[in-house]
């Protein structure tokens, strides 16, 4: 009854134009980013912010980055992690290099070279198509990972081959290193995702988000239209690695602190590109509802039955993750190939015409 | 200039120096183009059939493997254990079919790929869930497979040859002229091949898709249990393997995704390239390039030939 | 909807586009060959032949998606070997296809409005924004697609995604994005087909109303003669990739040679 969009006119076409055109969703959208600044905060304990909503978050961003690619552009990419490490070994030598610039600065322009790692890898895409680009994405997986390995100047020929990542301030309040605190660290995660957000969304409202599913769609058609189809999906390549590569920075940065190689694995990047497929192909919510089921399912499953009194040893839940994640995939390629986002699409035009079944 | 000479003459001169060297290297590639062949090989026979990008072959590879060695350790006799797991690959077929294709036939390709991700996923749970994540030892010795090494005194040093990677050899070709009998000679397998060019072609053969799918799936599931005995008796049985089976899809590319000659030489050149590469190349840059120069190698030929070794060109229409 | 500017001195009547001994084979299959023919500035230009004559070749070697092996084309006095599908369409040749192109997963609003997407300007920084330029452009571009909904009639499928709609209102939608573009060249590939007596009504009367009203010269593939003799101005008829006849509607109809390849072939 209350979900209805009668009695709101739209007056021009820029209102129409809207990203949420139906009042009740701006004000679930900002009930949902009040709680998310000012509620999980002031609520959150230690355990919720740091092993809960930070994770959640930065997978978030990487699967919004693959869904550009793979979902809008119809590019699949089974290298995620390692752009993801190219953007965290960016922002520690960018660091190294100039420790006093402001940390976000350098989150960001660490996110332009895996963009421009990203738009190399990409190159192939011309002549290359379906899943034959998949494997000019593991080319880019196997070697960026293997340089993270190969290439010590990389971690600053540390003997133990990882990184460490020092204390950084924002304004006086450290953001990273161990004297961070949980509600800074994930403040300022939940920010750039926040406005990385929004500026996926505009660019796929848009002219260049249209070009992007054109060429998913019917590249050939998209072809005779005059998109170019290698401008059109390098663009895709580069947003993505940037996304990618910002939420790789934010991963070390701002949740591990630390990270080895064997974080940027191909696993990492087949469980972002599960998130993608459960959450739904081409839908920014989805996205989010697919990084939150695949990351929490495990917690989930380790918090639960315990809390019931019936311990599950960890290598059973570890196997009990694969199984329920590859049937998950099945059932919703099988039910609703459009994964979560479109149930809850669904749900909501239920919810439209309630109590009328039609 | 040294970087050049280092790259483009260096290693040509150390092959030329010591020939047995660059034999035995050759060798070991071959036997790992080999495996990789078989691999693809599997693959190259469901995708031909039901048109799936199964990216779960080298899973199945893994999970046969294990199953056999799991079985054995639980007390079956290793002959048994070989039928059992036959058994198990033959029930996998049936559930994959029912339970995934089924319901997706008609959908695009590409969310029959995705699936096939999750029959990995399910596949690597079950198996870890029952057999242990740990590595196994292959029941080698149990199934007859020699061991030990052969040695030849040739171009002035020694060339070792393991009599496993020998036997390797010889069943992959055996099972290799076997499945082309299969495909020519028999009733179902030209059922198969039809099945490729026209699926109502098929229909008039008497075989129904679906019987036709599990057939493949089983086929593919036999090709995976002797890969994975012959690829755990060189070195063991664990879900590691899953990393070095992807290898198969770069030996798919320039082999052609339809093409069994393909996945052959395709194998046989990933397989030979990436260990001279590593060999003569790889100490260049520290080492470790075969990760990734399977991939680089497919890519290179891929530029320039999209439809890979043994395709045709095809000119796309609208 | 404005009338395309041609601001290349091509008056109607001129030729707008010549092709001139174009041969075009597939391995060993001959598609095409050796045929000329113009089509004039503002004119229905009708292409029949039998099935496998060569038609569909003979628009994909106009907007650049096949390459002839001999032959050239002259677009707005401008000659070349062959077109580039980009130069095609941003030099003003937009078409329709066979098998409808549409992209399927994106609502008839924004398949229109990718027509649009050679015109729009505004760079990726304000795009991210959707404010200022990005959003002033989108919302005059949103006005154009508008007028081309009211004008196909489609106004309440104007936000289903296009690939649940039904067969002749996909048409619709795709002569709609092809109209996006202004083009001054529009080819047609079998815009009627499979469709309904009522609905090829409404497709014919759109199409003669886009040549009227906006002067775009139009070529036209399509196999119900009725339709092409209502109207084109001039037909060239293919039969095995060869050019047969070429005249008008009276002249093509009684010349014998169609009337044996063509007319006389059920089809
Ligand atoms: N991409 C291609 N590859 C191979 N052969 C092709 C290709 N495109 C067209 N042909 C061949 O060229 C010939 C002409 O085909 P075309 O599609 O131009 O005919 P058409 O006149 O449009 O026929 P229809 O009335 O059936 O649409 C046919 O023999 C066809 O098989
Ligand atoms: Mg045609």
């Amino acid at each position: 009854m209350f979900y209805r969009e009668a009695g709101q006119f739209k007056t021009s076409y820029a209102a129409d134009m809207a990203v949420f055109p139906i009042r009740q969703d701006r004000i679930g959208l900002a009930v949902i980013l009040m709680i998310a600044f000012v509620g999980i905060p002031l609520f959150g304990n230690q355990f919720f912010l740091s092993s809960v909503m930070i994770p959640f978050l930065v997978f978030s961003l990487a699967a919004i980055g693959l869904n550009i690619l793979t979902g809008y552009t119809g590019l699949i990419s089974l290298g995620t992690a390692a752009f993801m490490g190219v953007g965290a070994y960016a922002c520690y030598k960018l660091t190294t290099f100039f420790p006093d610039v402001n940390l976000i600065v350098w989150i960001l322009a660490s996110g332009f070279v895996s963009a421009l790692v990203g738009v190399l890898f990409g190159l192939p895409s011309l002549r290359i198509k379906g899943f034959y680009l998949a494997v000019a994405t593991l080319a880019a997986q196997f070697f960026l990972q293997w340089s993270f390995v190969r290439v010590p100047w990389l971690y600053n020929y540390n003997t133990s081959g990882a990184i460490e990542v020092p204390e950084h301030d924002l304004f006086g309040i450290p953001i990273t290193g161990p004297n961070a605190l949980p509600e800074t660290r994930y403040l300022v995660l939940l920010t750039i995702v926040t406005v990385l957000t929004w500026f996926a969304s505009n660019l796929i409202h848009g002219r260049i988000g249209r070009a992007w599913m054109a060429v998913r769609d019917m590249d050939i058609a998209a072809e005779l239209m005059g998109i170019k189809l290698l401008d059109t999906k390098l663009l895709a390549f580069a947003v993505s690695s940037f996304y990618a590569g910002v939420a790789g920075a934010c991963m070390v940065f701002l949740w591990y602190g630390s990270a080895e190689p064997e974080v940027f694995t191909i696993n990492q990047s087949f469980l972002i590109l599960f998130m993608v497929i459960i959450g739904g192909l081409g839908s920014l919510l989805g996205s989010f509802l697919g990084a939150a089921l695949i990351y929490m399912l495990p917690i989930a499953l380790r918090v639960l039955p315990a809390s019931l009194g019936v311990p599950i040893a960890a290598a059973t839940v570890e196997h009990l993750q694969f199984i329920i994640v590859g049937a998950l995939i099945i059932f919703f390629l099988i039910v609703e190939p459009h994964g979560l986002a479109r149930l809850w699409q669904t749900g909501k035009q239920k919810l439209r015409m309630w109590p009328f079944p039609y | 200039m040294d970087i050049l000479y280092k790259i483009f003459v260096d290693p040509f001169v150390q092959m030329g120096a010591a020939p047995d060297l660059l034999v035995q290297t050759m060798w070991e590639g071959l036997v790992a183009g080999v495996l990789y062949a078989l691999i693809a090989l599997g693959f190259v026979l469901i995708f031909k059939a039901s048109g799936v990008f199964n990216f779960a072959q080298g899973i199945m590879v893994v999970f046969a493997g294990l199953t056999l060695v799991g079985l054995h350790e639980m007390g079956v006799p290793a002959f048994l254990a070989v039928i059992l797991t036959l058994g198990v690959m033959f029930l996998i077929a049936v559930a994959v079919e029912r339970v995934v294709l089924r319901p997706l036939v008609n959908q695009p390709d590409i969310i029959l790929f995705m699936a096939t991700f999750g029959i990995t996923y399910l596949l690597i749970g079950i198996g870890e869930l029952i057999f242990g994540g740990n590595p196994k030892r292959m029941i080698a010795k149990e199934l007859y497979l020699p061991s030990g090494s052969v040695e030849f005194q040739t171009l002035g040093g020694f060339v070792q040859l393991q009599k496993i990677d020998i036997a390797a050899s010889v069943i992959a070709a055996i099972m290799i002229a076997v499945l082309a009998f299969f495909f020519q000679k028999t009733r179902i397998g030209r059922a198969l091949r039809a099945v490729a060019d026209s699926h109502k072609a098929a229909l008039s053969v008497g075989i129904s898709l679906n019987q036709i799918w599990v057939i493949v799936w089983f086929t593919a599931g036999i090709v995976a249990l002797v890969t994975g005995i012959m690829w755990g008796a060189r070195s063991d049985v664990s879900f590691a393997l899953q990393i070095i089976a992807l290898k198969a899809l770069p030996v798919l590319i320039l082999g052609g995704f339809t093409s069994v000659p393909g996945a052959i030489v395709g194998g046989l050149i990933i397989g030979i390239g990436e260990k001279l590469g590593e060999f003569y190349w790889g100490p260049l840059v520290g080492g470790g390039i075969e990760s990734w120069l399977a991939y680089f190698i497919a890519l290179g030929f891929l530029l320039f030939r999209p439809q890979g070794l043994f395709g045709e060109k095809i000119i796309e229409r609208i | 909807m404005r009338a395309p500017g041609d601001g290349h001195g091509i008056m109607a009547g001129d030729v707008l586009l010549a092709v001139d001994g174009v041969s075009l084979s597939f391995g060993g299959v001959k598609a095409i060959t050796d045929v000329s023919f113009d089509i004039r500035k503002g004119e229905i230009r009708a292409i029949i032949g039998p099935n496998g004559a060569g038609k569909t070749s003979m628009l994909n070697v106009i907007n650049g998606f096949y390459h002839p092996q001999k032959g050239r084309i002259t677009f707005k006095g401008e000659m070349r070997r062959r077109m580039r599908p980009y130069e095609a369409a941003s030099q003003g040749i937009a078409r329709t296809f066979q098998n409808v192109a549409l992209f399927k997963g994106m609502s008839t609003i924004d398949n229109i409005m990718a027509g649009r997407t050679l015109k729009m300007h505004e760079n990726f920084f304000w795009q991210c924004l959707r404010h200022g330029p990005a959003m002033r452009e989108e919302v005059e571009h949103r006005r154009f697609v508008e007028e081309i909904i009211d004008f196909l009639e489609i106004q309440a499928i104007r936000k289903t995604p296009v690939g649940k709609l039904p067969y002749g209102l996909q048409k619709r939608v795709e002569l709609g994005r092809a109209l996006a573009m202004e083009p001054e060249l529009l080819l047609l590939d079998e815009p009627m087909a499979g469709m309904n007596l009522e609905e090829k009504e409404d497709m014919s009367r759109f199409i003669v109303d886009v040549n009227n009203q906006y002067g775009t010269t139009i070529a036209l593939i399509e196999h119900d003669i009725g339709v092409v003799m209502d109207l084109s101005d001039r037909v060239v008829v293919l039969e095995y990739g060869r050019k047969i006849a070429d005249g008008s509607p009276a002249e093509v109809s009684s010349d014998q040679a169609v009337i044996d390849a063509y007319l006389g072939v059920p089809h």
